[in-house]
């Protein structure tokens, strides 16, 4: 019988393009997981995570850094947080997780149902202002700081990540709508 | 309508959905004598005042939590904004 192998494929095929100032990439190979807070378990949450990822709990839209497999720790709502990382099991991101966290949290890996774009330049502000409706100036939208919100009616994570860039987060399912609405939006900058 | 989230700062009302009066979050003990009569009022009966409203609010697309909007459905005007679970905490509820 013919050897078939199964290959993953990222959600976006790689996608890479610069157009003028703002340059607009899939970023693949990052490990997403959520964690949510037992109710009651503030505390051993807080120290389970400085201990196993090295990291501060952020408030709600905000985020940490942690000082282990380049993690960052997104304060998605009250009681759920994101944790973004390079996984040393890419096959088994929420258990890399569970070990570091021991249980204090209730985890669910995530990696595989968001596509990720990174959105950056000098240009990028101007891209985003025309879909995005949060207020991404310096003052209301720090580095590190992050949202869910729409998009061109489809759910976003939004990470401002460094000062001209940002980590966007969609549906898997809807990737390719969402690309599409992103890059049009630079396209539309350049005419 | 912009609704000043407690956590996040103002956020776009289309990022939300309503559920209806904050009245909702007293539900009536089932094992009273006249639950019957405190469950149909506590499903039917509404007062509905041209002003003041106090509506409870899903922020679905943001950060999934429960707010007790106050607004105006004369000048929609929001007055005033809290997570649905401080509200509840104050009137006694475990969470």
């Amino acid at each position: 019988m013919a050897e078939t192998p199964l290959r993953a494929r990222p959600a976006l095929d790689g996608y890479n393009r610069t157009v003028g100032a703002v340059a607009l990439a899939e970023v693949s190979g990052l490990a997403l997981v959520s964690a949510a807070v037992p109710q009651g378990g503030d505390e051993a949450f807080a120290a389970a995570l400085a201990e196993g990822l090295g990291a501060s709990r952020p408030a709600t839209g905000d985020s940490t850094a942690g000082d282990r497999h380049m993690a960052r720790i997104l304060g998605m709502q009250p009681d759920q947080l994101f944790i973004l990382f390079e996984s040393p099991d890419p096959d088994r991101p929420a258990e890399s997780v569970l070990a570091a966290l021991g249980g204090a949290a209730y985890v669910t890996d995530q990696t595989d149902s968001w596509a990720m774009l990174r959105i950056a330049g000098a240009g990028v502000r101007s891209a985003l202002e025309r879909i995005c409706m949060l207020d991404l100036a310096d003052e209301a939208f720090p580095e590190g700081r992050v949202a869910r919100t729409v998009m061109e009616h489809l759910a976003v994570i939004i990470l401002r990540d460094g000062a001209d860039s940002f980590l966007l987060m969609s549906p898997r399912s809807s990737a390719r709508s969402f690309l599409h609405a992103v890059e049009l939006s630079v396209l539309n900058l350049s005419e | 309508m912009i609704i000043d989230h407690p956590l996040l700062g103002p956020r776009d009302a289309q990022e939300f959905a309503i559920l209806g009066d904050a009245s909702l979050i007293d539900r009536p003990d089932w094992q009273a004598e006249d639950a019957a009569k405190l469950f149909h009022d506590y499903l039917h009966l509404r007062d509905n005042p041209a002003g003041e409203h106090r509506e409870l609010w899903f922020h679905e697309q943001g950060d999934r939590s429960w707010l007790v909007v106050t607004r105006s459905t004369l000048t929609h005007e929001v007055l005033k904004v809290e997570l649905a679970r401080d509200v509840a905490i104050a009137r006694g509820r475990d969470r």
